[in-house]
């Protein structure tokens, strides 16, 4: 760039500025960033109209997902059933959408739950430290020796299948890696000279733990909470298609699916599982961009 | 490096017993009675009640939990794994008997995604902010998202079902053994497994060699002339490769996960089709060995992935001493 024309764009920075163009920008820079993101954007927009379809779902769809119509069996998807009827006459859309409404509770809640108690304690053993954070050390580490799926599977075997179940078992299997991150953090933000000046004035350890260290540690546990949501879902799709995840009779994305177990309907009815395996696909799709999107906007080391 | 490789191995034993502790105490929650775990159900119906009794004294099992706890751990150390409660077979036969399948798939699938996760990583860091490289990367993403289970009944309904190119499941077709045989049997299979795993190594070896594209030494080999691939390749992705290798290992939890579904999809008589069977069948003992033989399995791995980088790189065993 010539020296001339860069003169020129400094003006036009400089116009710009005494304009109050730039300045107007309100907001802060991390949502700005997000925003800016194609995919992120993209992620935003797929995943509130999903949230909102399963949230409105008595709304838009006269069905009850659960009426049994055995004179419409099996019917083609068509603008009466827009993703057609299963074997006993439901209509898959209204369970696909009320289906989301408590695969969306089992995954974004027990991510918000396992990010909740890892979280808290986390930051009190990492800011502790000494027996207390020894322990929970190695309690953390008994759960993730596991693979998670063998881990889950043997919880369910253990205290049976129900919906509350599964979110314990997912919060039990899901929160040693919040406390490991939480504490990761915690240990090099207690060094910080505010913190020292902090426990100068004398302030409680709670207050200072989880007043003023906690929200500098915030970022990466949002950024972990959405791919947690994400693995989540996926985790109770894949459990409710085998059968072992929610009770059948309650509609989830992962309980639709099961019926494509039988090669018959794979073959011949893919409106029974296609467009509720394309839902699943697109939502966890959405949340990842979202969390990749808030990593890179919050994280300073992952710019460039 | 001896002192280290000890060092992790002691570290394991605690773990170890930590963990079938856990499991242990899970065994004890659930309903039946720890004789019926330890002999085979048609001979347990024979014996009388008070036969039964006495053996539950000469097994030890009238004593404390924890008393319980070492017997049962001191016979899992000899390789008594105990039996299955549907028919009565000896777990560790089971085990046996199901290892070679799930190895073939997981060793399947680990070799297909490190080779193609390491190329189109590689590829996707040379050619960044090309078309190529965020196609690569939206590719990616989509990998981790569709549930691998949807997507292997996808690949069964074109390549199975539609084309006809491959078996729809199962590992061996009655009257054929040998290795080549079933070959059909395992593409579909290891390459939906793999998805899931191509897709972080690929995301992982192209920060990798992104890293190294702008370290000096690369510069000093492009300025001793050497030719663009020689650089790329000798000089700049043996050095991306190493965390390559270490989140190969990180993996691994994903590849066990992921092969309990997947078997279950394409009926691949493996352990994790065994798994699930167990559970669904409320096999207690079959479902607590299986878990802690995964566990130990992972252990096992993240050891030996540790002793690897350590060899590889200096720096971690200096590090922990």
């Amino acid at each position: 760039m010539t020296s001339s024309a860069l003169n020129k764009k400094f003006d036009r920075i400089k116009a710009q500025e005494e304009a109050g163009l730039l300045s107007s920008k309100r907001g802060s820079r991390a949502l700005r960033k997000l925003l800016n993101n194609r995919l992120a954007l993209f992620g935003i927009v797929v995943f509130s109209i999903i949230l909102l379809a399963s949230i409105f779902a008595p709304w838009i769809t006269q069905y009850d997902p659960g009426r049994i119509d055995l004179r419409s069996r099996l019917l083609e998807p068509s603008w009466d059933h827009f993703f057609g009827t299963d074997s006993l006459g439901r209509d898959v859309f209204s369970r696909v959408v009320f289906g989301g409404q408590v695969s969306i509770l089992v995954g974004l809640g027990s991510a918000l739950l396992s990010a909740v108690i890892g979280v808290l304690s986390g930051c009190y053993a990492g800011y502790k430290g000494g027996w207390i954070d020894v322990i929970a050390l190695r309690i953390s580490e008994l759960f993730m020796a596991f693979p998670q799926i063998i881990l889950v599977l043997l919880l369910v075997s253990i205290v049976g299948q129900s919906l509350l179940n599964l979110i314990i078992i997912f919060v039990i299997s899901g929160w040693g890696g919040m406390f490991r991150l939480a504490r990761a953090r915690m240990l090099s933000l207690r060094e910080e000279e505010y913190v020292q000046a902090l426990r100068s004035f004398g302030i409680s350890t709670a207050a200072i733990c989880y007043k003023h260290i906690l929200p500098n540690a915030l970022g990466p546990v949002v950024v972990n909470v959405t791919l947690t949501t994400a693995m989540f879902i996926l985790a109770e799709a894949g459990l409710s298609f085998l059968g072992l995840g929610v009770p059948l009779n309650i509609p989830t994305w992962g309980n639709i699916l099961n019926a494509a177990q039988d090669l018959r309907v794979l073959q011949s009815y893919w409106w029974l599982w296609l467009p509720v395996g394309g839902t699943i696909s697109l939502f966890v799709l959405s949340v990842n961009f979202i969390g990749d999107g808030l990593r890179d906007a919050t994280d300073p080391s992952q710019q460039g | 490096m001896l002192t280290y490789i000890i060092r992790r191995l002691l570290i394991l034993i605690p773990m170890l017993i930590g963990i079938s502790f856990l499991v242990y105490l899970g065994l004890e929650l659930t309903p039946g009675d720890a004789v019926s775990h330890l002999i085979p159900p048609e001979l347990a119906s024979q014996i009388s009640p008070e036969k039964l009794d006495e053996i539950r004294a000469s097994l030890g099992l009238d004593k404390s939990f924890l008393h319980r706890y070492f017997n049962w751990f001191w016979n899992m150390i000899q390789g008594n794994f105990g039996y299955s409660l549907s028919g009565g077979v000896a777990i560790h036969e089971i085990v046996l008997d199901r290892l070679p399948a799930t190895l073939e798939l997981s060793a399947a699938a680990l070799l297909i995604s490190t080779f193609f996760g390491c190329l189109l990583g590689t590829y996707s860091a040379l050619k960044r902010g090309s078309l190529t490289d965020s196609s690569l990367s939206v590719a990616g993403m989509l990998g981790v998202s569709i549930p691998e289970f949807f997507f292997g009944l996808v690949a069964i309904l074109i390549f199975s079902l539609h084309l006809g190119w491959f078996p729809v499941g199962g590992r061996l077709m009655p009257g054929f053994d040998s290795w080549f045989d079933h070959l059909p049997n395992i593409v579909l299979p290891s390459l939906v497994l793999s998805m899931m795993m191509t897709a972080g190594v690929m995301r992982y070896s192209r920060s990798s060699m992104l890293d190294v594209m702008n370290k000096e030494f690369m510069r000093t080999a492009r300025s001793k002339g050497l030719p663009e691939w020689r650089v790329n390749l000798i000089h700049g992705f043996r050095v991306a490769l190493t965390p390559v290798i270490v989140l190969i290992g990180f993996r691994l939890p994903t590849l066990i996960g992921g092969s309990v579904i997947i078997e279950e999809v394409f009926q691949w008589p493996g352990i994790g089709a065994e798994f699930i069977e167990a559970v669904r069948g409320q096999n207690y003992p079959l479902v607590m060995m299986i878990a802690l033989l995964s566990v130990f399995a992972m252990l096992i791995a993240s050891l030996i992935i540790d002793v690897l980088t350590a060899i590889v790189d200096p720096r971690v065993r200096i590090g922990e001493k």
